[in-house]
């Protein structure tokens, strides 16, 4: 079984849409700046990948991960053709941080907020009619999380589309105890390579329309063929090579396809040494030489949190849809771990791709892995 | 839908409020004067040192629902790991965390953090603490949808049963008290919850069994359609008195404070404590505008 996916939308640093920033992707353009919004005098670290939208330079404004998210849905709504009332449709968000960072501003300036203001069930009634909204807070796997209840909800006939979607800000709280542990602040990401120094957090927000079937005559943006999700149940930072191992089989069995069938994948790299160790360990383990291409996104986009998996996914599906891969960008030195791995690195790889992988890890070990075909 | 399509069951319930340690116990006020939940009498004071108050919380409740469930024998699971899972239901369990951190950037610089709050800062605390201390391998899921949220998180829970991705899911809602909790809601604040096991199929250990789980766009219309879907209910459980019927039996779970994320665990749990009593009829639950039926365990005495 596969589900269509009628239409995709996302925001980041590097590009207001899909296209936007797959074009950076490929060209290499980053969305690393020095912080925007944060008082650089209390912070170690000194550069994040934030989205330039604030109306005042230098000033925070509360409500931006509701913003990005109703933007992400906007597009991929009408991307999908679907209309503008998306009352019947169930919308599930996945994010790590919630509108944690407008209640870091209620508690120190006293902007308005209350219980209600942390997740987005008014925000998407308000803007779209939704109803049956969900906020799931699974830290950096959430989006991807949501789609496997998505696909959950299609394949038992409880609703005939989905919209599913990711998003996240950058909290002062996240970004400042990530500081408080990490003495020397990484100049640039750069997964999967010998000299990687850690991570960097980002913004972005994403949106998929997936569907049991796919209108006659209308185009789609590709196909979903599986997710995966598990827990490592392991430790809280440090990921589990069991648990990577599981969810990725889990995905590729539920997806019906053997290793060899899968040409891409868009790798979570988020540039720490431990997670690009077990990751590439784990790929290497998965696959037999050569293996799929294997990229990744956030040496250019960050560590956008909950809305990197399905951000990834959308990568994939134009990757899917235009046979090019965009690089890792900042990979000189692949890890021994990589050697044998077909990282692509220095520009883009044009290859005709039919199926791809997309890997998301979280937080305490929370594991996504989805299968995406072409729209063939 | 009828109620046996779901083939979901309620095993285990665990309950941890002041004054109210079992399901039973929700069918009655607040003790008056009850002390906070002590985790550490329960499961010990190892590891909890560093845990926020609400990850504590959910601790104590999941041993002792997966103990109630028979799935965790003296300190070993009895089911496969992969095939057990976790769904957290809390909306506030880490805000003060969130704005302490801030208050001391602010104030000092992040020189000034503790790192052992690093963890506490991410949502999926509660849920991923869980898996840890007790090998739950399979999917785990945080929820953190508001009023509906413990609702939502016992739906999401059986539609992952239904489909197979587990077993036996444990459901835990629950929230702490604080000062940053007391004034986002604008008022007082429940300090715990509840936790059930799922399981599909049944087994004999049902304490209740679930039926239909829906939303829509009204708590009036929710109402209409439960009561559609499963006539002839003996109890509500729901905070406001609209739109129950005036002359049904009505629980409002109001005397431990706002149960905000706990509330949907906590009316099932406390569905449960009804059945034990002894009665017969379907139970409905509403949150928001999500709502759930419970039904009792076929062959209770």
């Amino acid at each position: 079984m596969t589900y269509p996916i009628l239409g995709t939308g996302a925001v980041a640093s590097i590009g207001a849409d899909a296209d936007a920033i797959f074009d950076s992707l490929c060209a290499g353009r980053s969305g690393l700046a020095p912080l925007r919004a944060f008082d650089p005098s209390r912070f170690n670290a000194q550069q994040l990948f934030e989205i330039d939208d604030r109306q005042t330079e230098g000033i925070d404004e509360p409500g931006r991960a509701t913003r990005f998210l109703v933007e992400a849905i906007r597009q991929a709504a009408e991307d999908a053709g679907l209309p503008e009332d998306l009352a019947g449709i169930p919308v599930l968000v996945g994010t790590g941080l919630r509108e944690l960072r407008t209640l870091e501003l209620w508690w120190r300036d006293g902007v308005p907020l209350d219980a209600d203001g942390l997740h987005f069930e008014d925000a998407l009634r308000r803007h779209f009619g939704a109803v049956d909204t969900h906020t799931f807070a699974g830290a950096c796997s959430a989006s991807l999380y949501a789609l496997a209840l998505a696909w959950d909800l299609l394949e038992l006939g409880e609703a005939e589309t989905v919209v599913v979607a990711g998003c996240d800000v950058v909290t002062e709280s996240m970004f400042g105890q990530a500081d408080r542990v990490q003495f020397d602040p990484p100049p640039s990401v750069r997964p999967f390579d010998e000299n990687r120094q850690g991570t960097i957090l980002g913004e972005g927000a994403a949106a998929i329309v997936l569907s049991r079937s796919a209108p006659a005559g209308r185009p789609v943006r590709g196909r979903l063929h599986s997710v995966a999700v598990n827990c490592d149940a392991h430790h809280q930072t440090a990921p589990d090579a069991a648990g990577v191992e599981d969810a990725v089989r889990q995905a590729q069995a539920q997806a019906e396809v053997t290793p060899a069938d899968i040409d891409l994948v868009v790798l979570h790299g988020t540039g720490t040494p431990l997670n690009d160790r077990t990751e590439a360990a784990v790929t290497a383990r998965v696959f037999d030489s050569p293996g799929p291409a294997l990229t990744g996104i956030k040496s250019l986009t960050g560590h956008t949190s909950g809305s990197a998996g399905l951000l990834s996914l959308i990568v994939a599906l134009r990757s899917l849809e235009r046979g090019l891969v965009p690089p890792i960008a900042g990979l000189a030195d692949p890890l021994p771990e990589a050697a044998e791995l077909r990282l692509v690195a220095g520009g883009p790889l044009a290859a005709p791709l039919r199926l791809a992988q997309v890997n998301s890890f979280g937080f305490g070990g929370v594991n996504a892995v989805a299968i995406v075909g072409g729209a063939a | 839908m009828t109620p046996a399509v779901t083939g979901v069951a309620v095993t285990g319930v665990a309950v941890a409020l002041p004054g109210a340690a079992d399901a039973r116990a929700l069918l009655h006020p607040a003790r008056p004067g009850a002390g906070p939940v002590d985790p550490a009498a329960l499961i010990g004071r190892k590891g909890l040192r560093f845990k926020d108050r609400a990850t504590q919380l959910g601790l104590h409740l999941a041993y002792a629902a997966l103990s109630d469930a028979g799935l965790l024998q003296n300190g070993e699971l009895t089911v496969r790991k992969d095939r057990l899972g976790a769904v957290v239901s809390s909306n506030l369990g880490n805000v003060d965390t969130v704005c302490r951190a801030v208050e001391t950037i602010s104030k000092e610089s992040t020189s000034a953090l503790s790192p052992m709050d690093t963890p506490n800062a991410s949502s999926n605390i509660i849920a991923s603490e869980t898996a840890i201390r007790y090998g739950l391998r399979g999917p785990n899921l945080t929820v953190c949808n508001g009023r509906a949220s413990g609702l939502d998180a016992i739906r999401w829970a059986a539609l992952m049963l239904r489909t197979g991705r587990a077993d036996h899911i444990l459901v835990t809602g629950v929230e702490p008290d604080n000062e940053v909790t007391r004034r986002l809601v604008d008022g007082p604040m429940a300090d715990g919850g509840a936790a059930v096991v799922l399981s599909r199929p049944a087994g004999t250990r049902a304490r209740a069994l679930l039926g239909p789980v829906l939303r829509t766009a009204q708590p009036a219309d929710t109402a209409h359609q439960l009561v559609r879907q499963v006539p002839g209910g003996g109890l509500w459980l729901s905070a406001e008195d609209h739109p129950v019927p005036r002359s049904a039996l009505r629980n409002a779970l109001n005397s431990w404070g706002e149960l905000s994320g706990a509330l949907g665990v906590v009316q099932c749990a406390a569905a449960a404590g009804w059945f034990a009593e002894g009665n017969k009829s379907p139970a409905y639950a509403l949150a928001g505008a999500a709502g759930a039926v419970l039904l009792a365990p076929e062959g209770t005495p």
